[in-house]
C-alpha cells in the first residue's frame, strides 16, 4: 500500500520544492504555464489514451472554461458575486463539464474518424463563433480581469506569480488524483475496453456510446479546470485559447509524453513547455524543431518518451539496466553531436545575422569554413553513430533476455 | 420451456438473401449445435440473435422478451452472452482485467465513477475464480493479446460466462486448435456450460455428437433439420447436403 | 440583384471546383489506404510556393507545368518514407503522423520563403476581362480555372473508368490483397495514387495562388474546408464530393454576397430586441458574418443527421 503511495508523495513534494529550486520570475511563470499544460493534457489523454477518442477540438472545453472563469473573476471584481478566487478553475470545469455534456450529447456516438471530424468542426465553429459573440468573448480583444479581488484566502491576495502558483500546484494535484481514480472505476476502465474493442464491450452489457459520453464529460471538465488556472495565472482569454492551434498543441503533448501511460501527458506536458519557453530565447525556429521532432517521434518513438522509459522496465527487473550505460553513450554522444550540427546548420542558413554564436562557437553564414566545418563534424557524428548502432542492439537484447524457459 | 424462440426469421443483405424463413426453438438447459457447410450462415444467424445485426424479418425471443433489433447491450443485460469465432477480446488489458470487465454490469456497478475496483473485494474474488475455472489464474496480469492462440480462446470463453449469462453461444469455440487443446477446450465447455442453455456452431462432428442434445442443420440459410443426434445421422437430406463424407469415417 | 447572383455563382463555381480538385485527391487517398491526409492542403500550399518560385524565373506557364509534378513527387517520397513506416502502428498514429506533417511542412515553408505573403501574379496572357455583365468584369483568369479544373475532371474520369491502370487501381482500392496476389506491385499502386493526388493539390495550388494569395497559413484556411467536404460528401465518394465541394462553394459565395441576416428575420415575424439585450450578437448576425463558419455548422448538421454523409455507403 505504502509503494503505491511513493509516487504521489514524491509528485507532491516535488510541486512543493520546485518553486524553491527556481524562485526567479521567470521559472515561477513557466513552472504556472506547466501546472496548466498537465492538466489539460491528462485531461486530453482520458479521451484519447485511455478511451481512443482522437479529438481535433479540445481546446473548446478548456477555453469556454477559461473564458467563463474570466468573467467569475470579472463578477468578484464588481460585486456582483462573492466567493474566494481560489475556486476559480472549479468555475472553469464546471463550464467546461456543461459544454461537454451538451456537445457530447451528439458527438460520442461514434469514435474513431467521425468522432474526430466532428470535433474538428465544432472546434473549428465554436473558435469562429468566438469572433462573432463580442459579449461573451470580447472579440479580437479577448476577456481580462483581475484576481486579486474577493476575500482574501488566508490574507493572500494572489498578486503575486508565486502566490498562484501555489493554488494552481493544489489544484494540480487535486485534478491529477481524481483523473488517476478515475481510470479505478468501472466507468474509467470500461473505457479502456471500449477503446479496446467497443464491440465485445457491447457484447459485455455496456452501451459503447454511453460508456465514451462519461469518458467525453469528465475530460470536459479537467479540461475546464485547466482553462480556469489559465484564467488565474493570465488573467487574459482570447479566441486563440479556443482554436485549432490550442487543441494541437495539447494533442502534441499527450502524443510526445505517450498517450498508453498515465504520466505520459505529464512528461509531455513539461517537454513542450520547456521548449516553448526556453528554447523560444534561443531560436526564432523553435517550432520548426518542434515539428521535426513530432514527426520523428510518431515514426520512431510511437509510443512516446514515456513509453521509451517503459521500455526498459524489463532490464530494470533483470537487475541489467546498469549494462546499458555505456553502449548509451557510445551511440549517444554521436548522436547528440549530430542532432547539435544539423541544428547549427539550419541556423546558419536562416541567420541574418553575419555572425551567430551556437553554443559559444562563432560561426558565419558568409565563412565558407564555417560551414565546412560544421557540415564534417555532423557528417562524422552520424556516420559514428551508425556504426554504434550494432552494439547498442547486442546490449539491449542481453539487457533483456531473462532466463529463457520462464516466460511463456 | 423454450428460451429461445426464432420465427420465421429472414436476413437478406441487399438482393443477396443469407438466412431464409427459419424457425428454431430451443429449451432451457438444451445443449444445441448448428452445423452446416461453410457460407450457410451460421455466423450471421448468431449475429442476429446477439444484436448485431437487425433481422430483414421475423421475431426472435429471450425468456419471452422480444431482442430482434435490440442493441446488443440490451440483449447481454437479459441474460445472453456470446463468444467470437475471431478471437474477440479486450488486446491491451491484462487477462485478469478482461475477466473483471466482463463481471461488472451483472454486479451491478453500471457506469459508477465512484468504486475503486482495487477495494471491491468480492468482484476481485469472483474473477479469480473465473480465472481458475478457465485455467488461466497464472497468466492473471498478462496482456490478453500476448497469450498463445488456444489460450486466448480459453479467455475468450471466460469473458463469455463470467458475467453469469443464462444462455451461451459459441461460434466455433475450438477452430485452430491442436487435439488436446480441442480436447480441454471440450472439457471445459461442459465445465462451464452445466446448467445453463448453450447453443454453439462447430464442425469438428465428434465434438458436436459428443457435447449435443439436440441438432440443427443450415444449409444455404435454411434450416433443413432439427433433431436429436441420431435422427440428424440417419436423415437423408442431411446426408446428401453434409454429412455425406462424415458419415462414411464415423 | 440579378448581376450579384449571377457573379455569385461564377465565383462560387471557381470555389467550388478549386475545392474539389483538393477533395478528390483527398477522397482517392482515404479510399486507398483508409487514412484521412491532414497534410493533404499542404501540397496545395506547396505547389503554389513552387509556383511562384519557378514562375519567378521562368514564367507562370512553366510554373504550372513543373510545381505540381514537385508537388507530387514530395508526396510520393512522404508516402514511401513517411506514411508506410507508420502505418503499422495503427489508425490513430497515422492520423497524428499526416497532422504532424502538415504542422511541419508549414514550418518548412516558413523557413524556406518566409512569414511574408508573396507575389506571385496571374500570368499577363490572361490579364483581360473574359465578359463584362452589368458593368462588372469577370477575369479571364477566372475563366481559366474553370477551364483547367474540368479538363482535369475530365482527364482523370477516363484515365481511371477506361484506361488500364485505372481499373487496376479501382481494384486496389477495394481489393488491395486481390489485386497483390495478381501480380500488381500494390506498393507501387499506392505511393503513385498518393504522388498524383499530391500532385492534384498542388495544381490547385499553382492556379489559386495568385487569387486567393499565398502566404503560409493558406493550408489552414483550405484545409479544414477540404475535410468538411470529404466528411459532408461521404468518405471514399468521389460523386459525393463534388456535389458536397459545389454546395459549399456556392452557399459561401451566395451568403457573401447575401445582405440578410436575423433582423430581416426578425422584422418578418414582427419582433425586435434592445441593444443591450444579452443575447444582442445573436440577434444582429448577419448571413455575411457567419459566411465562414457555414462549412462547419453543415459538417456537424450532417454528422448528427447523417453520418456516413450525403452519399457515403451505408454501415450495418
Amino acid at each position: 500500500m505504502l509503494t503505491r503511495l511513493i509516487p504521489w508523495i514524491g509528485f507532491t513534494a516535488a510541486l512543493l520544492i520546485l518553486p524553491l529550486l527556481f524562485d526567479s520570475i521567470l521559472a515561477i511563470s513557466v513552472l504556472n504555464q506547466m501546472a496548466i499544460a498537465i492538466v489539460f493534457a491528462l485531461a486530453y489523454n482520458m479521451l484519447l489514451g485511455q478511451g481512443g477518442m482522437l479529438s481535433f477540438g479540445h481546446a473548446v472545453y478548456f477555453g469556454l472554461g477559461g473564458f467563463m472563469a474570466v468573467h467569475a473573476l470579472i463578477m468578484i471584481e464588481y460585486e456582483t458575486v462573492y466567493f474566494s478566487v481560489t475556486l476559480i478553475p472549479l468555475v472553469g470545469g464546471l463550464f467546461g463539464l456543461l459544454a461537454a455534456i451538451f456537445i457530447g450529447s451528439f458527438s460520442t456516438r461514434k469514435a474513431g474518424t467521425v468522432f474526430a471530424m466532428i470535433s474538428l468542426g465544432i472546434g473549428e465553429l465554436i473558435a469562429a463563433s468566438s469572433l462573432i459573440f463580442v459579449d461573451f468573448f470580447g472579440g479580437e480583444a479577448g476577456v481580462s480581469g483581475d484576481r486579486t479581488f474577493g476575500p482574501l484566502f488566508f490574507g493572500v491576495d494572489f498578486a503575486q506569480n508565486v502566490e498562484v502558483y501555489y493554488l494552481a500546484a493544489f489544484w494540480v494535484l487535486v485534478a491529477t488524483l481524481f483523473m488517476y481514480l478515475f481510470t479505478q472505476t468501472p466507468a474509467g476502465r470500461m473505457a479502456n475496453a471500449v477503446r479496446d474493442n467497443p464491440e465485445r464491450a457491447e457484447f459485455i452489457g455496456y452501451s459503447a456510446r454511453r460508456v465514451r459520453f462519461i469518458s467525453f464529460c469528465a475530460s470536459g471538465l479537467f479540461a475546464g479546470i485547466a482553462g480556469g488556472l489559465f484564467a488565474m495565472n493570465y488573467e487574459f482569454l482570447t479566441e486563440e485559447n479556443l482554436n485549432a492551434a490550442t487543441s494541437g498543441r495539447v494533442l502534441l503533448m499527450a502524443y510526445i509524453g505517450g498517450l498508453g501511460y498515465f504520466i505520459g501527458p505529464i512528461v509531455g506536458a513539461v517537454v513542450l513547455t520547456l521548449m516553448n519557453s526556453l528554447l523560444s530565447n534561443y531560436t526564432e525556429l523553435w517550432m520548426l524543431y518542434l515539428g521535426i521532432m513530432f514527426v520523428l517521434t510518431v515514426m520512431f518513438l510511437p509510443r512516446g518518451f514515456a513509453g521509451f522509459i517503459m521500455m526498459h522496465q524489463m532490464a530494470w527487473y533483470h537487475g541489467k539496466l546498469r549494462s546499458l550505460f555505456i553502449p548509451y553513450l557510445i551511440t549517444g554522444l554521436p548522436a547528440l553531436i549530430a542532432v547539435l550540427g544539423v541544428v547549427a546548420l539550419i541556423e546558419l542558413a536562416h541567420t541574418q545575422e553575419e555572425l551567430l554564436h551556437f553554443l559559444g562557437i562563432p560561426l558565419s553564414p558568409s565563412s565558407a569554413i564555417s560551414w565546412v566545418v560544421v557540415i564534417t563534424v555532423t557528417a562524422v557524428a552520424v556516420n559514428a553513430t551508425r556504426r554504434s548502432l550494432g552494439q547498442l542492439k547486442k546490449a539491449w537484447e542481453f539487457a533483456n533476455e531473462a532466463a529463457m524457459g520462464t516466460r511463456e | 420451456m423454450a428460451i429461445l424462440s426464432l420465427h420465421e426469421v429472414n436476413k437478406s443483405f441487399g438482393e443477396t438473401s443469407i438466412i431464409r424463413n427459419i424457425s428454431l426453438e430451443i429449451q432451457e438447459g438444451e445443449k444445441h449445435a448448428i452445423i452446416g457447410p461453410n457460407g450457410a450462415g451460421k455466423s450471421t444467424l448468431f449475429h442476429l440473435i446477439s444484436g448485431r445485426y437487425n433481422v430483414s424479418s421475423g421475431t426472435i425471443y429471450f425468456k419471452n422478451h422480444a431482442i430482434h433489433n435490440r442493441a446488443p447491450y440490451e440483449i447481454a443485460r437479459l441474460g445472453l452472452a456470446r463468444s467470437f469465432q475471431v478471437t474477440n477480446i479486450f488486446p491491451r488489458m491484462n487477462v485478469f482485467e478482461n475477466i473483471r470487465c466482463a463481471l461488472l454490469w451483472n454486479s451491478g456497478y453500471r457506469y459508477s465513477f465512484w468504486h475503486l475496483l482495487g477495494r471491491e473485494a468480492e468482484l476481485n474474488d469472483r474473477a479469480y475464480e473465473v480465472l481458475q475455472e478457465i485455467g488461466l489464474s497464472d497468466k492473471a496480469l498478462f496482456p490478453a493479446a500476448e497469450l498463445a492462440y488456444a489460450q486466448q480462446r480459453a479467455l475468450e470463453l471466460g469473458i463469455a460466462i463470467a458475467g453469469g449469462a443464462e444462455m451461451i453461444l459459441l461460434d466455433e469455440p475450438v477452430a485452430g486448435m491442436s487435439h488436446s487443446e480441442a480436447e480441454s477446450a471440450v472439457e471445459l465447455i461442459h465445465k462451464v456450460t452445466e446448467g445453463k442453455t448453450l447453443v454453439m456452431v462447430e464442425h469438428d462432428m465428434n465434438i458436436v455428437f459428443d457435447v449435443a442434445d439436440r441438432i440443427s442443420v443450415l444449409v444455404y440459410g435454411e434450416l433443413i433439420a432439427s433433431d436429436t443426434p441420431e435422427n440428424i445421422r440417419k436423415n437423408p437430406r442431411v446426408q446428401e447436403a453434409y454429412l455425406g463424407e462424415v458419415a462414411a469415417d464415423a | 440583384m440579378l448581376e450579384v447572383f449571377i457573379f455569385a455563382t461564377l465565383n462560387g463555381l471557381v470555389t467550388g471546383l478549386l475545392l474539389f480538385m483538393l477533395a478528390s485527391g483527398l477522397t482517392l487517398i482515404f479510399s486507398m489506404m483508409g487514412v484521412l491526409n491532414f497534410a493533404h492542403a499542404s501540397f496545395y500550399m506547396l505547389g503554389a510556393y513552387f509556383a511562384y518560385s519557378i514562375s519567378s524565373y521562368l514564367g507562370f506557364w512553366t510554373g504550372l507545368l513543373v510545381a505540381p509534378v514537385v508537388a507530387g513527387f514530395c508526396g510520393a517520397l512522404v508516402e514511401r518514407y513517411g506514411l508506410r513506416h507508420v502505418h503499422k502502428h495503427g489508425h490513430v498514429a497515422e492520423l497524428v503522423f499526416t497532422f504532424g506533417l502538415a504542422f511541419l511542412i508549414e514550418e518548412i515553408v516558413q523557413f524556406l520563403w518566409g512569414r511574408d505573403t508573396k507575389n506571385y501574379q496571374q500570368p499577363e496572357l490572361l490579364d483581360f476581362p473574359l465578359f463584362t455583365l452589368f458593368g462588372q468584369e469577370f477575369s479571364a483568369y477566372r475563366g481559366f480555372m474553370i477551364f483547367i479544373s474540368v479538363a482535369i475532371f475530365i482527364g482523370l474520369y477516363y484515365t481511371l473508368t477506361r484506361s488500364r491502370i485505372g481499373i487496376i487501381i479501382q481494384a486496389a482500392i477495394t481489393h488491395p490483397h486481390t489485386v497483390a496476389n495478381l501480380g500488381h506491385n500494390v506498393p507501387l499502386i499506392f505511393m503513385g495514387v498518393f504522388g498524383v493526388g499530391s500532385a492534384l493539390a498542388g495544381v490547385a495550388g499553382v492556379i489559386a495562388g495568385p487569387v486567393l494569395t499565398t502566404f503560409p497559413g493558406m493550408a489552414i484556411v483550405l484545409g479544414s474546408i477540404v475535410f468538411v467536404i470529404v466528411v459532408i460528401g461521404g468518405l471514399g465518394s468521389l460523386a459525393g464530393a463534388f456535389v458536397a465541394s459545389l454546395l459549399i462553394g456556392l452557399l459561401q459565395s451566395y451568403a457573401i454576397a447575401s445582405d440578410v441576416g436575423m433582423p430581416d428575420l426578425l422584422d418578418l415575424i414582427g419582433v425586435s430586441f434592445e441593444r443591450s439585450h444579452p443575447l444582442n450578437d445573436l440577434w444582429t448576425l448577419t448571413l455575411p458574418q457567419i459566411a465562414p463558419i457555414l462549412p462547419f455548422l453543415l459538417l456537424v448538421l450532417v454528422l448528427i443527421f447523417r453520418p456516413t454523409g450525403l452519399l457515403g455507403k451505408r454501415e450495418e
